[in-house]
């Protein structure tokens, strides 16, 4: 300050011949001025920028601006500066102000203190648009202040960022409208006291309308006087120092804006107060009442499951069950045996077949067992072993006598299958056996080999010693004693098989033995001599059974011939291969001869013995015409319902009368038709087996491990038996639920207990299912 | 016999790998809490118990053995019926993150195998084409000092949009003058919510959709209005204040229409508008068929046909045999219903011959405006030839429309709104804005909104696209209330506030650099520009590169 003179110095914006100085000339000239003085006088000229760069280590500086002033008025003021303005100014006063006091004793225009970060702008007058906008502050200094005594316009501190407006509403331009429209939008600090009225249009996502509190009321009521001062408007203190007229809006914080929804209406409340009441209810209680839309989650328990678990337990049949024609069930069997009822699994077997060790241990296929599920893990049960295991144990109970009587005309396994069924229902069974003895071809034709003589001595004997089975050997049956059994019995099952060779009359054919008759003269005590060579036509299992027979007599090779690919299968084919038979097809006989036979194409094979082995036929001129035959491949056969019986209702027909089977087919037709006739005579109903057969896929087999060696006893097999549909009872479900939704309880019923899923607990997620080794549990839809 | 030792095989036999959604599973975070196979909705994936040989061989102690391990694990199934949609649903209720489906990279052969029983592969959703032109158009004329510079920020913007007939100045004064009617109508946000049925929908998501666009009116001041689609509105909605927002749609199986004429003499205001369906860009030339399992009770009452039956929207209407004769009768009746002071206005398919149908409408004095649905709309069910080949794409389409109109000088007279794949890779913004500078007046969205407002989990990839079967698993598209009660009214509600106010923000970020605000830059097609030559020269706008 030190030699400066303290006197003011005037700087010109027009030159001496009237010229208006340029805005940068008029700049140096202040400069060199502020050297000299810190009190100007400026007559400016709409000179620009001017009030600016005055450094504060030199100041402080006091300018007096008289004349028109330009744009920009204290620019970049610095702290120190005091700049009063005494007419109106033009745009942007203040503009990056950074500390100076500007006041303007008239009003501004646009953009008062745009983007100021310190100092203070006070105005006499009003303001034009976009007044404090960008305002800044620094913490580190004072917050920058812009003081209007009138109003101000439109857009009003926009992105106010921490500069303080004042504005006081006094002679406004608009006195309904003391801050213009939208003021504050973008504002992100500081605030706006205000006075007066508003079109109320501030941002209502930037600041918030408040009324002062005590220390923001004493912050404006301590500097007012000085606003005042400055414009020389003392008069008005008492009128603005009215605490009631004067609100604030306040920048919103980031944090409260974060808390506030999206939309300025939290949408439950617009639902209950504004959606709700346009429908009084309710807007689909017309179409649906009632209707439940409240809102669930993904899982859900109870009625609200769109899947739930079923505890199927032996509603479909297990493989064995289902394909064995007699429908032994074997998994119930395996089941008493792991329960050790031993002598009650024993009876089990012997109530569905008096022949368990003969059929089901010897010569068998065990067709029950081709779609045994333990192949999915290692091998099937081994059912014959379980068969034979039956042939010393003695027969079931029988039932009280009925007083009813059933003729059987055959004594081989269905016409046996049959008398055994009725004798346990205590009704008289009489066979009457054309031979001398029991079984059919069976005992006639089956070499010992194939089936032990033991066991079928056992069973025969087992069976003969039955309470109410009668048997009749050497009856030749006719027209006429069928007549009188009809009369005599309640009912008559036919059960004569096929007892009457196929031949084929090619020249020579008279020479040709037929199997039947070899194989029984074969098994007989006077066995048939063979040639050293032996053609058999037919190779079917029965011509391997006679292949064999023939290598056992003497023969030396055996060609078994065929006109299609043979049929022979499983043991016997493999028996006869195993002693050196061998099959030729296609082959057509032509004729046989003292040679051998020869084929349609003229070649000879050699042979001393040919056997024929194409099928028997029935032989059933002792029926009656009530019971009506059907003629298949130039045979007769009875036809028959799905029990067996046959146009008359009086007679059942049974196993190979029907059509050509396999000895458990017969045993499984002799139980049919006699089930049949109990069921009439108990006046029931009687119903075919029905259980459908489990669908494999739903049994877990992955609990089970390959063992390398199968079960060599029953108890060992019934330890690997899978249960297929019914319950093991081995408490996996219970365990994997992963809610804890099933439990086993003990209930009156065959199995005694039964497993449950609690609907409450129960997420229908299917693991039961997936995981229930047997196939029992599954998922129903649920709607 | 097939034994249960052979494994099948036919020639619709399926692996994993050949489906296209396959499910990633960890055994080593899965906890078996069952969730996952409770929540999917096809019951593709069930917990699998698995063996593991480990052969114990000690060849010098001479001892060999195996033992065996079992392991668990959620595993997929393979059959075509149980194929994994890959919606991610068990993903979302895995509490272990164990569980998520994977897109096959390989080529999914169960697509060759969609065909069971000689009945070709039908589904829901959408076109599975992920491109689309519309995302490759700029807005490339950008204001820099030489318009006014716009905030999109701090300015406001007039963003909505005419639907009606705009008479010439002339001629309106000339009416207003004389007294004589002047077609009806509205200022509407330009993204309109199209037509999506109350059937196809759920009762939450409709109801939800309509509470949304309420909230966008009366709260938010977003004159949003929404489509019906075919298939009625609650008798209660259509005596409600909300009809206002509501284009109540007619087509070809008049479904619901007892309901809304029965309705007309206690309304307490007019519908938006009426949409008059003739074609949908998903299905071109193909019905609907509304499958009976989802005719519950509720949307038989509302429909006013008997429950659990198929009703079938024929592809055409059974009486209409011209243009000349659809626009006469149809539109001159709907107008009459409601005293000609409703916009009345066809929707028909991108197709090549949507000009004609433009020229038609032009000389109807009735017709208030034009909507062109493109081939990328979508659909709640049809078959996949027709979704993915049949249609036309509404760029082009749109643009040929509204360019035959300004060769006519009638621009500003019979809007054009256009529809199909707006939004379709999430851009619904830019898409709308792009077709409204292509000459729309304004865009329909459907899928996007579902997307949007509802979590929609459908996707080009194929993903999920199960709106057909009822088994939406988010609740949007079945009539199931097990699975519609996942939805919450409110929450899709709110979705549908927050949806339109990011697009009202876009709008203006995109607006603001154009230099507009004061009106919507309908045919400013100076103002974009796309990369591909062939594009650009179609639509003929700017090559940009």
């Amino acid at each position: 300050m030190s030699g400066k003179k303290q006197d003011a110095i005037t700087v010109k914006g027009i030159d001496n011949s009237g010229q208006r100085i340029s805005s940068k000339d008029f700049e140096e000239l202040v400069q060199a001025a502020a050297q000299d003085s810190n009190n100007l006088v400026l007559e400016a000229y709409g000179q620009h920028n001017v009030g600016g760069r005055l450094m504060p280590d030199k100041g402080p500086y006091s300018l007096r601006l008289t004349g028109p002033a330009g744009q920009r008025l204290g620019c970049m003021g610095q702290p120190g500066t005091k700049i009063v303005c005494e007419g109106p100014a033009s745009d942007d006063v203040g503009y990056l102000n950074i500390g100076a006091d500007i006041m303007v004793l008239g009003d501004a225009t646009n953009g008062v203190c745009n983007a100021m970060a310190q100092g203070r702008v006070m105005i006499k007058g009003s303001i034009g648009a976009r007044g404090l906008t960008m305002t800044k502050w620094n913490p580190d200094y004072v917050r920058p202040e812009l003081w209007v005594l009138g109003s101000v316009g439109d857009t009003f501190a926009e992105f106010n960022c921490g500069g303080i407006g004042v504005v006081c509403g006094i002679e406004a331009k608009n006195p309904d409208n003391v801050l213009g429209y939208r003021p504050c939008v973008g504002t992100v600090g500081g605030w706006v006291y205000y006075r007066g009225k508003t079109d109320d249009s501030y941002s209502r996502t930037n600041v918030k309308e408040i009324v002062p509190d005590d220390e923001q009321w004493q912050w404006l009521m301590d500097r007012m006087p000085e606003f005042l001062e400055s414009i020389d408007r003392m008069d008005l203190l008492e009128t603005l120092s009215v605490r009631d007229e004067w609100k604030i809006l306040m920048a919103i914080t980031p944090q409260e804006r974060a808390l506030m929804f999206s939309g300025p209406m939290p949408m439950a409340e617009f639902r209950t107060k504004v959606w709700d009441k346009a429908f009084g209810g309710d807007p689909l209680r017309d179409l649906a009442p009632g209707l439940d839309r409240s809102p669930i989650g993904l899982i859900e328990s109870g009625e609200l499951r769109r899947r739930r678990p079923y505890w199927a337990n032996h509603e479909s049949a297990a493989p064995c069950t289902f394909y064995c024609p007699v429908h032994i069930p074997t998994i119930d069997r395996l089941r008493l045996i792991r329960e050790g009822k031993l002598d009650d699994a024993y009876e089990l077997i012997l109530q569905h077949t008096p022949l368990p060790g003969s059929v089901c241990g010897a010569v068998c296929p065990n067709l029950c067992m081709e779609n045994c599920s333990r192949q999915g893990v290692d091998s099937s049960i081994d059912v014959a072993m379980l068969g034979r295991s039956v042939k010393d144990i003695a027969a079931p109970e029988t039932a009280k006598p009925t007083g009813n009587r059933v003729a059987i005309i055959g004594g081989g396994p269905g016409g046996m299958n049959a008398a055994w069924q009725l004798a346990q229902a205590g009704i008289e069974a009489h066979i009457f056996e054309k031979d001398d003895k029991l079984g059919g071809k069976l005992a006639q034709v089956i070499p010992w080999e194939r089936l032990p003589q033991a066991t079928w001595q056992a069973e025969i004997d087992r069976f003969m010693n039955m309470p109410n089975i009668k048997v009749h050997f050497g009856v030749t049956m006719d027209k006429e004693i069928f007549d009188e059994l009809k009369k005599d019995y309640d009912y008559v099952i036919v059960a004569v098989g096929t007892h009457e060779p196929r031949r084929i009359p090619f020249p020579g054919n008279e020479k040709v033995i037929a199997a039947l008759d070899f194989l029984k003269s074969a098994k007989s005590d006077k066995p048939p001599k063979v040639g050293k060579q032996v053609v058999i036509i037919g190779a079917g299992n029965v011509g391997c059974d006679v292949a064999c027979e023939a290598y056992k007599l003497g023969a030396e090779s055996v060609v078994l011939v065929d006109i299609q690919k043979p049929l022979a299968f499983g043991n016997e084919k493999a028996a006869a291969e195993g002693l050196g038979a061998t099959f030729r097809w296609p082959v057509m006989t032509k004729e046989v001869n003292d040679e051998g036979l020869v084929t349609a194409e003229g070649d000879l094979i050699p042979a001393q013995t040919v056997i024929i082995s194409i099928g028997d036929v029935p032989a059933l001129k002792f029926l009656s015409e009530t019971v009506e035959v059907i003629t298949v491949g130039g045979a007769g056969w009875v036809k028959t319902n799905e029990a067996g019986l046959t146009s008359d209702e009086k007679v059942y027909a049974v196993g190979d009368v029907e059509r050509p089977g396999l000895a458990t087919n017969a045993l499984g037709s002799g139980k049919k038709a006699a089930d049949s006739i109990i069921s009439s005579i108990r006046g029931e109903e009687w119903k075919p087996f029905e259980k459908k057969l489990i669908d494999q896929k739903t049994l877990t087999l992955e609990h089970y491990c390959p063992e390398p060696t199968v079960g060599d006893s029953p108890e060992a097999e019934a330890d690997r038996c899978l249960s297929c549909g019914k319950c093991k009872d081995c408490h996996l479900c219970e365990t994997i639920c992963p809610t804890g939704a099933i439990s086993r309880r003990e209930v009156p019923s065959d199995f005694g207990y039964e497993y449950i899923a609690d609907d409450n607990k129960c997420i229908a997620c299917g693991f039961c299912r997936d995981t229930c080794p047997c196939g029992i549990w599954m998922l129903q839809p649920f709607e | 016999m097939v034994s249960i030792q052979s494994i099948p095989s036919n020639p619709s036999s399926l692996t994993h790998v050949d489906l296209q959604w396959i499910i990633n599973h960890r055994e080593d975070r899965c906890t078996l809490c069952g969730k996952c196979t409770s929540v999917c909705p096809k019951e593709s994936i069930y917990l699998a118990y698995r063996r593991q040989r480990m052969p114990k061989l000690d060849i010098q102690k001479n001892r060999r053995g195996s033992e065996y391990r079992v392991f668990t694990g959620v595993r997929q199934r393979t059959q075509p019926a149980n194929r994994c949609i890959g919606c991610g649903m068990c993903a979302q209720v895995c509490p272990n993150e164990a569980i998520a489906p994977a897109p096959n990279a390989n080529d999914p052969r169960v697509k060759l195998l969609s065909n069971d029983k000689g009945e070709a592969w039908k589904r829901g959703g959408r076109r599975n084409v992920r491109e689309s032109l519309l995302d490759r158009i700029m807005f490339n004329r950008i204001s820099m000092l030489t318009d006014p510079a716009l905030d999109a920020g701090r300015h406001e913007f007039q963003l909505n949009t005419l639907l009606g007939r705009v008479l010439p100045p002339d001629e309106y004064l000339r009416r207003k003058a004389s007294g004589e009617w002047i077609p009806p109508v509205r200022e509407i946000f330009p993204f309109v919510i199209g037509s999506m049925s109350f059937g196809a929908l759920s009762p939450n998501m409709w109801l939800g959709l309509l509470q949304g666009v309420a909230y966008c009116n009366e709260v938010l001041g977003i004159p949003v209005v929404m489509a019906t689609g075919e298939g009625g509105c609650p008798p209660w909605v259509l005596r409600s204040p909300y009809l206002k927002y509501i284009i109540l749609q007619i087509a070809s199986g008049y479904f619901g229409w007892d309901e809304i004429i029965r309705a007309i003499p206690e309304m307490q205001c007019d519908p938006a508008a009426i949409e008059i369906k003739y074609g949908q860009g998903a299905k071109p030339g193909d019905g609907g068929l509304l499958m009976w399992f989802k005719v519950s009770k509720l949307i038989a009452r509302l429909r006013g046909v008997p429950e659990g039956v198929d009703l079938p929207s024929p592809p055409v209407h059974q009486t209409l045999y011209s243009i000349e004769e659809s626009v006469m009768k149809m539109i001159q009746s709907l107008s009459m219903a409601w005293g000609f002071r409703v916009p009345v206005y066809p929707k028909i398919s991108g197709s090549t011959s949507a000009k004609s149908v433009l020229n038609n409408l032009v000389r109807n004095p009735y017709a208030s405006a034009l909507l062109i649905d493109g081939v990328d709309g979508g659909t709640g069910a049809a078959y996949n030839v027709s979704m993915d080949a049949t249609g036309h794409p509404i760029a082009s389409n749109l643009r040929e429309c509204y360019l035959d109109l300004v060769a006519q000088g009638r621009q500003n007279e019979i809007p054009l709104f256009a529809a199909g794949g707006v939004g379709k890779n999430g851009n619904v913004t830019q898409n709308g804005l792009g077709l409204i500078m292509l000459g729309a007046s304004g865009v329909h969205i459907g899928k996007y909104i579902m997307q949007s407002a509802s979590g929609c989990l459908g996707s080009e990839r194929n993903r999920c696209n199960v709106c057909n079967i009822g088994i939406c698993p988010k609740g949007i598209t079945s009539q199931n209330p097990k699975l519609y009660r996942r939805l919450d009214p409110d929450k899709v509600a709110e979705r549908v506030a927050e949806t339109f106010m990011a697009i009202r923000t876009e709008m203006r970020k995109v607006l603001a650099p154009l230099g507009r605000s004061q009106s919507l830059p309908i045919g400013m097609s100076d103002a974009i520009g796309i990369d591909d030559p062939a594009a650009a020269e179609r639509l003929k706008i700017k090559y940009i590169c």
